[in-house]
């Protein structure tokens, strides 16, 4: 954070603040240091004009399997999604020509790490909003979201299970009084209600 | 004089016990976020938005806007104590908000931008006040062709404007615009891109993409770095909060000139406060550095000052623009216009008539929520940066779990969660390569509007483009997006020349 802030002082006051992955690229130094990194070494960014590609895709399919009645006027439903498409194809086509150009590598650290991101924090945070996502009806919103709460804990870092696991079905359960009981929202009770 | 009688009602409407509660809590809520750092004001709305349903909108709305002006208000205070500035609005602030807290006046500091604050944000609901209503009628004249020339000017001026990289910016609006699309055709009732899925009949909901976008998705983002960043240190900001006669004076124009270049910002959708507390910053270290003594490097009270009043002024007008046009010009604003659409509300000129209560308490409302503001941070911003003290562990827990609980609580649906997922990690994707989120949400909003009036527009007019430029009010907003372009593209230059020397 800090460096983004100094080099906004100088350059663009439009320059996206958030984190060090918008810092500019700085080729000459990082491309040095990360010589070994091979080809994928600062072109992870491709995955955006993927994203996109694969969106403009979907949008061509829906549009090709649309029902549209043979008396729809000129624009009809699948004229604004194609214009989407177009515009989208064309906008991966220079992302991809833009990064390839310059492969955009994000500030260093001073211990080197594999990947930029912290994937196993990413892992837990993942892996347990699916389990509370497909769990909620059966396990029930107390101990799913206990269970949310504490793989959550765990991946950004805490090293307390016993205590987070306390800590988690206390908070749960407070939010299950406050929103289900108090406001009378809809939150499952799954395994605890047949008690 | 007519809006000085609707604004008196307004503020009978507003002075409720239960909308002063609402008040206090949208602005608590809304301070404390912004002093957390990684966490804005955009995070806490999508956090709130599934609270909309509980709520009648008079109350969910007078919340927002203590949240959305409290997270500007709360922002600056870890940019000064820590210089590690909570968004994009306080990042010039915290070049000589630092230095000062480094120079042993960091009460003085926290002073200077609470006021400054206080001032931008008064002034702008002053102009408000008087010029929404104008907007609105004149916003009463637009057809569709005006409608889609608007909605163009806020797609190209935010995903352009405020990325580095165009591209991306549009990329990024393109993602939202395609989310958009999915659902029921409006217009033919043609069934488009669901798959034969029924939940997304309907189209995917705005809370799910809200919250997967700005909250879910920043939680990963956060996730994916907090073992590797260090953190700042914070500095003590212990003594009285209060300026010197000198220092009030010193910083007195800074704060004006500072109001008057953030206030036309609200209406120009280029994503928000970013580039007026720019602005503002760079005018006074231009202006400084022709005074005999200059003060910036050194902590500069002006150098604060400015910044912390423009980057108000500029939220209290672009929830003028939000009211008056339906415009909203940076993520906050469009989560509150997805706000307005959940209760069935459309702003622009229709909505001064259908409910006149409930925009003119909101108006009140914000009157009220500077007062509040002002309250709670000058004498207690060194007891905010206290909130540090949450272990991040438990914070980011619990941030996640409100995010399952309000798209829960809203779908009553499995399936939701999982869209919620997955999205999420295309906003993380997104955040890691530098894409910006704003044009997507923005996008999202505004899609269907845009696609309804072009549509509409090409059908009167049996396929002839040229509607799209017919009359006055698209010919100016195509011109004035222009020259936003023209000269964005001239100080990308300008500063890649400089760069290079």
């Amino acid at each position: 954070m800090s460096s983004a802030s100094t080099q906004g002082a100088s350059e663009a006051p439009w320059a996206e603040p958030s984190g060090p992955t918008a810092d500019p690229p700085r080729p000459t130094d990082t491309e040095q240091r990360r010589s070994g990194g091979g080809f994928w070494a600062g072109r992870s960014g491709l995955v955006v004009p993927a994203v996109l590609a694969a969106l403009s895709t979907y949008l061509v399919y829906g549009m090709v399997t649309m029902p549209v009645g043979e008396d729809t006027d000129f624009p009809g439903p699948r004229f604004y999604p194609m214009l989407l498409a177009i515009v989208g194809y064309l906008l991966a086509l220079l992302l991809v020509l833009e990064i390839l150009r310059k492969p955009e590598h994000p500030e260093q650290d001073e211990v080197e790490y594999r990947f930029y991101s912290d994937w196993k924090a990413v892992a837990w945070l993942v892996g347990g909003f699916l389990i509370f996502a497909v769990g909620i009806e059966f396990l029930g919103w107390i101990v799913a979201g206990a269970l949310l709460f504490w793989c959550v804990a765990r991946g950004v870092g805490s090293k307390r299970p016993i205590f987070d696991l306390s800590l988690a079905l206390v908070f749960s359960s407070l939010i299950y009084l406050g929103f289900a009981v108090g406001l009378g929202l809809n939150l499952p009770s799954g395994l605890l209600g047949g008690l | 004089m007519e809006s000085l009688g609707l604004l008196a009602e307004g503020f009978q409407g507003a002075l409720t016990p239960m909308n002063m509660l609402w008040v206090l809590v949208g602005c608590l809520l809304g301070t404390a976020v912004g002093v957390l750092p990684g966490l804005g004001s955009s995070m806490a709305v999508a956090l709130l938005l599934p609270m909309t349903f509980a709520l009648d909108p008079t109350a969910a709305f007078i919340m927002f806007a203590g949240v959305y002006f409290g997270g500007l208000f709360g922002d600056s205070t870890m940019g000064i104590l820590m210089n590690t500035p909570g968004q994009g609005s306080a990042i010039a602030s915290t070049f000589e908000g630092h230095k000062m807290a480094l120079a042993g006046r960091a009460p003085q500091a926290l002073a200077t931008a609470a006021i400054g604050a206080f001032i931008g944000g008064m002034t702008a609901s002053v102009v408000v006040v008087f010029l929404a209503p104008r907007l609105a009628e004149l916003s009463a004249l637009f057809g569709p062709q005006e409608f889609f020339a608007l909605a163009l000017f806020a797609f190209v001026a935010t995903s352009s404007v405020v990325a580095d990289s165009a591209i991306k910016g549009l990329a990024s609006l393109i993602i939202g615009l395609a989310i958009a699309t999915v659902g029921i055709d409006a217009m033919t009732g043609v069934e488009r891109f669901t798959l034969g899925a029924p939940q997304i009949f309907d189209g995917i909901s705005l809370i799910t993409v809200t919250v997967a976008i700005l909250a879910l998705g920043e939680v990963l983002h956060v996730a994916s770095r907090i073992k590797r960043d260090r953190e700042g240190e914070q500095i003590n900001a212990s003594g009285r909060p209060f300026l010197k006669r000198a220092e009030l004076k010193e910083a007195a124009p800074a704060w004006a000139r500072g109001t008057a270049i953030g206030l036309p910002f609200g209406v120009i959708p280029v994503g928000g406060s970013e580039v007026p507390t720019f602005m503002a910053y760079d005018v006074e270290r231009r202006l400084d550095r022709r005074r005999k003594d200059p003060q910036f490097g050194k902590g500069a009270i002006r150098g604060l000052a400015a910044p912390e009043a423009a980057g108000n002024a500029t939220t209290g007008t672009a929830m003028g623009a939000l009211l008056a046009l339906g415009l909203p010009v940076s993520s906050t604003a469009a989560i509150m216009l997805a706000a307005f659409q959940q209760y069935g509300l459309q702003p622009g000129p229709l909505l001064f008539e259908r409910a006149p209560d409930l925009v003119w308490a909101l108006l009140a409302s914000f009157f009220v929520a500077m007062v509040v503001l002002l309250i709670l941070n000058l004498p207690f911003a060194p007891l905010w940066s206290k909130l540090l003290l949450i272990p991040k562990p438990y914070l980011y827990a619990g941030i996640t779990v409100f995010c399952g609980l309000g798209v829960y609580a809203t779908s009553g649906r499995i399936f939701d969660l999982l869209l919620l997922l997955g999205l999420a990690l295309l906003g993380f994707l997104m955040r890691r390569h530098g894409v910006p989120l704003a044009p997507l949400m923005i996008g999202m909003v505004l899609g269907p509007l845009a696609e309804s009036s072009l549509r509409d527009a090409l059908l009167s007019s049996d396929g002839d483009w040229s509607v799209l430029v017919s009359g006055p009010i698209p010919l100016v907003l195509y011109g004035v997006l222009l020259l936003i372009i023209l000269l964005t593209v001239r100080s990308k230059v300008v500063n890649r020349m400089r760069r290079d020397v």
